[in-house]
């Protein structure tokens, strides 16, 4: 019973997840194949951007102009693939070069600056707001070309199972290989865990810092490309709210708000939770001001556990303190 | 009758006594300083006065008023004064306003600014100080801000003010205004507690002075009735309480050296290492001797002069240059900088080393096994698992997974930031034994250590730091508490 429990307390976004599926299922629609990968094609764009924002949570930092990064990308790259007529290939790289730089950026403010990345952030994110209103001329760009169509919406094996998907799924493998296998990811874990230990380990904390932009703006990238396509077309407005599905997904999913903590598997488990609800509410035919309220209760939920179950371990580290030294010698 | 008596004063942390039942008293208008060694219980004394920490048990008695639980709110308003080394002031607030700060000037709605300023100008004349008192604080220099604390003391009406190290963060062109500004409130009836490593401030002001070592009152004496070598004597006097095991190594040639170094608050630096040798690094807190070290591991660029290991020049850009040319720290406050308390020794011990097991930056996670268990079996740490995080391991075990970090990533000089701080007598043995067994394998150890029994007992030689420069250097036959303290001390 006890190894359950363990369990159960290791993986809550996923008994989370699993009571959330048996509640949806008393509706008759919920359980069948075609609505369960609805949801997933849907949030696939949300999955890869949360895989590149745990990167950076993981290690301490902090990003809240993924939704503006999103949009600004997309904005671009619809009017490359439309106006410019560039060739496909060249768009999705320069698509993701874009996002790469913007997110870069906010590492390199931060460093130079000396400010913590959420707060460089909270300003980039208004930069990437404004830009994208003007690069779109506050228009709606549409995208004609099926083949960029295709990264999201194309469905595999005569199924509704996407391309994005699968992309999705192909993703996630590569990034828990990068967290759980590689030293760059150790190093991830590392600065999440404590950076002043991680400096004097002989890890160049600055460099890092940008490495892991670099490789979330990566991700960030491949997102915007998902999501526009799916959309067939890019405006100012289209990702707005993403950072606030990701962020509150990874709280959920056991990615900790100090950084050092996290699974991608726990991930996945949480932004599904909030796809699921934000489901819900809307088959429920829920008001979509109320649905902003329910997700805000949410995160500050997600955060206060998070706080709470720190303080408790560090109530149990301080009435432990006295014994180990005794045992010593 | 005494203003402030101390009586019976305990004070206990886990695993440390910091003040042993310790009573003093004082006189008003006096200046009673208070001297001993880097832990003597100085600053645990002073923040049990102002109310900042509770003692275990004893009395503080005010003016006559006894108190067992005194807080910071009480002991202002009974008149206890206090300025630390770290200075309370508002940066971005002016003179008047830090002066005035939480008092009530003027009516319910606002503070009345030009009486808050006349009555601040008023302060500081009376100090002989002439600055306006619109001036932002964080304009002004350190000795300055340091006078607005007084300022700010004396208009709390205060009978007692604690000062510590207020020399320390000064110039010394300085120290002397600051000097005649304690004369002339001593001569208002202020008693104040001076608390200084200096020798030639606290013979140049002091009535009396009274000794701590170790947490335990040694004596107060009449400032002219005592000598400096009586003062050091009474701050070092005790024997040897530590064991310290031997060795036998042969000391081979230079693996280390380092000419004219400066930067950091360090200046004009020469010293080598040999192989095989423990070398410690004496000086009180503030020496330098941290800042040295973080220099030679790369953690901070020297503004000028050289380092070489092994005979070849080395620029270290960051760390992980300093770890590959073979040099490791281990970190002063092994919590902060030393471990990674969250997680497990299996992911501590070989965290330094993951690019050199690595392969096309995959880690090769048996290797990184099995170097834990290596370390855990070779440093016997005493854990059930390597899976246990660091946090649950005793202070001395965590130590030795720091050092089994470095060790593992194969570095041969060792720097060694307060090796036992807070580790109990027995793991300090073991830390010691294992300092020797490295240096008999062909290792090089530089030690930063505050305890000097420590320092004496296991280093070859000595070198001494006072405010960022090396004052002297003592061989094995030359080794004395005393002398230590008059070189850490400034005094030639």
């Amino acid at each position: 019973m006890n190894k359950v429990l363990d369990f159960a307390r290791r993986n809550l976004a996923w008994v989370l997840l699993v009571i959330c599926v048996i509640f949806f299922s008393f509706s008759p629609n919920f359980l069948t194949t075609r609505n369960i990968l609805n949801i997933l094609n849907q949030n696939a764009y949300v999955l890869i951007a949360a895989f590149g924002i745990s990167l950076i949570m993981m290690s301490g930092g902090m990003d809240l102009s993924i939704g503006y990064l999103m949009s600004i990308t997309g904005v671009i790259s619809a009017k490359m693939m439309t106006e410019a007529g560039i060739p496909l290939p060249i768009v999705i790289v320069l698509t993701i070069l874009i996002a790469i730089v913007l997110c870069t950026l906010n590492a390199v403010l931060s460093h130079l600056l000396g400010i913590p990345r959420i707060f460089i952030t909270f300003g980039t994110m208004t930069i990437y707001q404004g830009l994208s209103y003007v690069i779109s001329a506050s228009k709606t760009v549409g995208i004609s070309s099926t083949a960029y169509k295709f990264i999201g919406q194309g469905t595999l094996f005569g199924t509704n199972f996407s391309f994005a998907l699968l992309m999705t799924i192909i993703l996630g493998f590569v990034v828990s290989f990068v967290l759980n296998k590689t030293y760059f990811g150790r190093y991830i874990f590392a600065l999440g865990g404590n950076k002043d230990a991680a400096r004097l380990a002989g890890i160049n904390v600055n460099k890092m810092e940008i490495y892991i932009s670099v490789l979330a703006g990566v991700f960030l990238g491949i997102a915007s490309l998902v999501l526009t396509a799916r959309a067939g077309s890019a405006a100012a407005t289209t990702a707005v709210g993403t950072e606030f599905t990701v962020i509150t997904g990874l709280l959920l999913g056991g990615v900790s708000i100090r950084g050092g903590e996290g699974k991608i598997n726990g991930c996945v488990a949480g932004i599904l939770i909030i796809a699921l609800l934000g489901n819900g509410m809307q088959m429920a035919g829920m008001n979509v001001y109320y649905q902003y309220v329910a997700k805000g209760v949410i995160m500050l939920a997600t955060i206060g556990f998070d706080t709470y179950q720190m303080a408790r371990r560090k109530i149990a580290e301080n009435t432990r303190k006295e014994e180990p030294a005794k045992k010593e010698g | 009758m005494a203003i402030l008596e101390l009586e019976h004063i305990t004070k206990n942390y886990p695993g440390v006594v910091a003040l042993d039942d310790v009573s003093l008293s004082f006189e008003p208008g006096e200046i009673h300083s208070i001297m001993g060694e880097n832990g003597a219980g100085k600053s645990t004394l002073i923040k049990i006065v102002a109310g900042a920490i509770e003692a275990s048990s004893g009395k503080v008695i005010i003016n006559g008023e006894s108190f067992d639980k005194l807080t910071p709110a009480l002991a202002k308003q009974h008149g206890i004064g206090v300025i630390y080394q770290e200075f309370n002031v508002v940066p971005s607030m002016n003179i008047a306003e830090n002066i005035f700060l939480g008092d009530k000037t003027g009516n319910a709605i606002s503070p009345d600014f030009k009486k808050m300023h006349k009555e601040a100008a008023r302060l500081m004349e009376s100090l002989g100080v002439h600055i306006d008192s619109h001036r932002m604080v964080g304009d002004l220099s350190t000795a300055q801000q340091q006078l607005v604390e007084i300022a700010k003391a004396i208009s709390k009406n205060c009978k007692v003010l604690i000062m510590d190290e207020p020399s320390a963060a000064i110039a010394v062109a300085e120290v002397e205004n600051m000097l005649r500004i304690v004369r002339q409130l001593k001569e208002q009836g202020v008693t104040i507690i001076y608390i200084s490593h200096r020798m030639d401030e606290v013979f140049e002001i002091s009535d009396r002075v009274s000794i701590l070592r170790d947490g335990r009152y040694v004596a107060t004496k009449k400032i002219h009735e005592v000598s400096r070598q009586d003062l050091i004597n009474m701050m070092v006097g005790r024997e040897l309480t530590e064991s310290f095991p031997s060795r036998n190594v042969t000391l081979g040639e230079n693996v280390l050296e380092v000419r004219n170094l400066t930067g950091n608050g360090d200046f004009n630096i020469n010293l080598h290492l040999r192989k095989g040798e423990i070398l410690g690094l004496a000086g009180l807190v503030g020496a330098g001797r941290t800042e040295l070290a973080k220099m030679l591991f790369g953690d901070v660029r020297p503004a000028s002069g050289e380092i070489l290991v092994k005979g070849n020049p080395v620029h270290f850009r960051d760390t992980s240059d300093a770890i590959e040319a073979g040099i490791g720290l281990i970190p002063e406050d092994r919590k902060r900088e030393g471990a990674f308390l969250e997680y497990s020794i299996q992911w501590n011990i070989p965290s330094m080393s993951l690019r050199r097991i690595s392969k096309a930056t995959v880690v090769d996670q048996k290797e990184a096994d099995r170097l834990a268990d290596e370390y855990v079996e070779k440093l016997s740490i005493k854990t059930p698992t390597v899976k246990q995080l660091v946090k649950n391991l005793s202070g001395g075990n965590q130590q030795k997974v720091v050092v089994a970090k470095v060790l593992a990533a194969q570095t041969e000089i060792l720097i060694f930031d307060e090796p036992t701080r807070g580790i109990d007598v027995g793991a300090k043995q073991e830390i010691y034994h294992l300092m020797n067994n490295l240096v008999e394998q062909g290792m090089s150890i530089i030690m930063i250590s505050s305890e000097m029994e420590e320092l004496l007992g296991m280093s070859d030689r000595v070198m001494v730091l006072y405010e960022g420069r090396i004052t002297g250097e003592l061989s094995r036959d030359e080794f004395s508490q005393s002398r230590v303290l008059e070189l850490a001390s400034g005094l030639q």
